[in-house]
């Protein structure tokens, strides 16, 4: 993997940027402190145990939760500032400029595999007949030629995350976020998402890709972050953690995985 | 009195029978969907109102809100008993639906993931969008089989009109009835009944068979 | 539906009980008293209704149960819905109907046993005093309520058609309260219904007025199921006897507004 530019580097501004992040559901805190930041064209990967807080982290990234603390920022400015959104307008705004991939898919049942890509972005108003050739285009990049007029039901776990992709990256976004992008799927399914992951990567894609796939993160990844109970415990290059862990609860962790 | 007459002087009051239905369909089942909107607000107050009302219409007898809604303004405020008694009867029977409508649809609206909602709003959907094109479409499908239990009920509930001296099909019935001293023009009502009802429950399967485009 | 009316059942049945028991010890006293179900119109004033006290009474009512006491019967009280009463009495649940009956011609074809008439009737027109109507004639084009399953209704479907003919419509209702209350709502412009009704109506509320115009004499009977001539027989019996020592004369004093119809004391 080519590193492309270093993260922090002075003269880049990052697309993402996350600064003392918290946020608790009632009692329970589950993001304590978390500072993190994704240059152009990186893919950071996010692991760690369950309940670690990495998918409540992108859930707080794209305002699916509210977080409590901190900041939020898109090319430097303020979505989300010691603790105060922006305006609705603006978060509309910012919204444009992330897209996300989840768990589950959730592709709009009732929607053809078309409808599905190309309903977002004609609705911000963009021309249909462009919209059309770039949705076309991004299944064949995708590997789903002809099944344009499926529907949802109709399609494997894999082949509906791949047109959950290409939903994302039919609203041109600058970042991607992946929240465990293969765990709902069958393992021999798990191959056809990842290698369409890695192909973006290769298209210098700017992506957050939360995953327990070790193995993935490792090859694909620019920097990994380890999350563990609310904290970034450990952060740096994939070869640096996965290969010279420096903390013992990263050590612990990565056993579970590497034999 | 021949069978033919019978069956002739019944389906006049058939019109009568057709004109609740459909008229209590055209406004309860909109009327249902902002009931059980309210009934979802994040307002407690307006939430709770609504849950009250919608128990008091469930929890009590077609029948009696038929006749509080025929003849209770006129003991309450002494104001006119309506001439045409498909007014109060309609308005009567659109409350009562909707009310059983609106818990449908909050049922409905409930079960959809929300998953739906959050790609929904991460994909730039703006609040109506998310409701009108993504969950509504979805709710109208899972919820058709229990609409068509209601409006199965709704044809036979349409009888409990005579209650206010309304002269649809079966009042109609039952005064041939007694003049004939004859039990046919039960019967006849009863192939009337299940006649509305063979059609009803043939376009309902029709409109979910249009929706079993996807699962 | 079916639970609202099993309960007031249970309630009837209850009152109707409760109400027996003081008078219950007249009979033989012998431990099967046979069981007389009196099927009743329960809003059917002075005829049969709910009294002040919350039992049904009336004067049918009162002779019915007089006639039970001498026959040495246990009486129980049926409400009926009036206009299916012939098909609960087929269905035995209950032995008679007996609340101020039009006997009519159908009921004979048809097989029921009617008893002697005991009352005659008239049929006429209840409005509102300030209406102005003085005649049937006056109501042509105007709404006249009536109640379902009522001889009323029969005759404006029969004999009294071309009168029918006349007015805007015929609206049934199914109870002679609810034409009452169409009549006081302004719904429907005039009430036919039974002379007797009429004049308790007239006489406990303000703002009627009676037309004085007799429509259609017809009489009241007790009808009894196809083949029951021999139970017909011992009512008809009882109730004469009910006449010959005065019991009767007695009830009837108590229905000023009826006595003087009343067959068998005007003989």
């Amino acid at each position: 993997m080519s590193e492309i530019k270093k993260s922090g580097s002075a003269d880049v501004t990052p697309i993402l940027e996350i600064r003392g992040l918290q946020k608790s559901f009632g009692e329970l805190s589950v993001l304590k402190d978390i500072s993190l930041s994704v240059d152009p064209g990186n893919v950071l990967s996010i692991i760690g145990p369950s309940g670690s807080g990495k998918s409540t982290l992108l859930r707080c990234a794209s305002f699916l939760e509210t977080a409590n603390g901190g900041d939020i920022l898109y090319d430097g400015k303020y979505a989300f500032k010691d603790g105060e959104y922006a305006g609705k307008a603006e978060l509309n705004q910012f919204r444009t400029l992330f897209g996300m991939v989840f768990q589950n898919f959730n592709l709009f049942p009732h929607y053809s595999v078309m409808k599905n890509i190309c309903e977002p972005p004609v609705l911000r108003g963009q021309d249909k007949e462009k919209v059309r050739a770039r949705a076309e285009e991004l299944l064949k990049k995708m590997g789903l030629e002809g099944k344009e007029d499926a529907y949802p039901y109709q399609l494997s776990g894999g082949q509906q995350q791949r047109v959950a992709i290409a939903r994302a990256l039919a609203l041109e976004p600058e970042i991607l976020y992946f929240d465990e992008p293969t765990s709902a799927l069958d393992p021999e399914l798990t191959g056809e998402v990842l290698k369409v992951i890695r192909q973006l990567a290769d298209d210098h894609m700017t992506m957050v890709v939360v995953t327990h796939e070790m193995a993935f993160a490792r090859a694909v990844s620019n920097r990994v972050i380890f999350m563990d109970g609310g904290f970034i415990i450990e952060e740096g290059h994939p070869e640096e953690v996965f290969g010279n862990p420096q903390q013992e609860r990263t050590r612990r962790f990565l056993s579970n995985y590497t034999q | 009195m021949s069978l033919t007459t019978m069956i002739l002087k019944m389906s006049e009051g058939l019109g009568k029978t057709c004109a609740i239905f459909f008229l209590t369909l055209l406004f309860s089942l909109p009327l249902g969907m902002i009931v059980a909107l309210l009934r979802m607000s994040r307002n407690k107050i307006i939430s709770s109102v609504t849950r009250f009302f919608i128990n008091i219409l469930r929890g009590t007898p077609l029948m009696l809100q038929l006749l509080a809604v025929t003849y209770g303004p006129y003991y309450l405020f002494g104001i006119s008993v309506s001439r045409n008694k498909l007014i109060p009867v309609v308005i009567a029977f659109a409350i009562n639906y909707a009310a059983y409508f609106a818990e449908i649809y909050r049922g409905g609206i409930e079960s959809i993931p929300a998953g739906q909602y959050e790609a929904a709003e991460v994909l730039g959907y703006s609040k109506t969008q998310t409701f009108l094109r993504i969950i509504l479409p979805q709710v109208v499908k899972r919820i058709m089989p229990s609409v068509t239990n209601e409006v199965v009920t709704l044809v036979k509930d349409t009888s409990l009109a005579f209650t206010v001296s309304y002269q649809e099909m079966f009042t109609i019935g039952k005064q041939i009835a007694n003049s004939q001293t004859s039990f046919v023009p039960f019967v006849v009502a009863g192939v009337f009944y299940y006649l509305f009802n063979l059609i009803v429950d043939r376009v309902m399967g029709l409109i979910e068979k249009r929706l079993n485009y996807y699962k | 539906m079916k639970k609202i009316f099993a309960l007031i059942m249970a309630l009837v049945m209850l009152t109707v009980l409760v109400s027996c028991s003081g008078a219950k010890d007249s009979g033989s006293g012998s431990a099967e008293k046979k069981t007389f179900i009196m099927g009743i119109d329960p809003e059917y004033p002075p005829f049969s209704f709910l009294g002040e006290d919350g039992n049904y009474t009336g004067f049918d009512v009162e002779i019915c149960q007089a006639a039970c006491d001498y026959l040495g019967w246990e009486m129980k009280i049926f409400g009926v819905n009036w206009d299916e009463k012939l098909i609960q009495l087929d269905s035995n649940e209950c032995d008679c109907i007996w609340s101020g009956m039009t006997i009519l011609d159908s009921m004979k074809e048809a097989g029921y046993v009617i008893s002697k008439p005991y009352y005659d009737n008239t049929q006429v027109i209840v409005v509102k005093a300030d209406s102005g109507y003085n005649s049937s004639a006056d109501l042509a084009g105007k709404l006249v309520a009536v109640q379902l399953g009522t001889s009323g209704e029969a005759l404006l479907n029969g004999d009294l058609a071309d009168l029918a003919a006349t007015f805007g419509d015929v609206i049934t209702a199914d109870s002679f309260l609810k034409c009452f209350t169409e009549l006081a709502g302004n719904a429907v412009d005039a009430v036919f219904v039974d002379m007797p009704v009429a004049a308790s109506y007239a006489a406990e509320h303000e703002g009627y007025k009676i037309i004085d115009e007799q429509l259609g004499a017809e009489q009241y009977g007790i009808a009894f199921r196809s083949g029951d001539e021999a139970l017909c027989d011992e009512i008809e019996k009882a109730v004469a006897a009910l006449v010959e020592n005065g019991t009767y004369a007695k009830i009837a004093e108590k229905y000023p507004d009826i006595v003087n119809n009343l067959l068998f004391l005007n003989d």
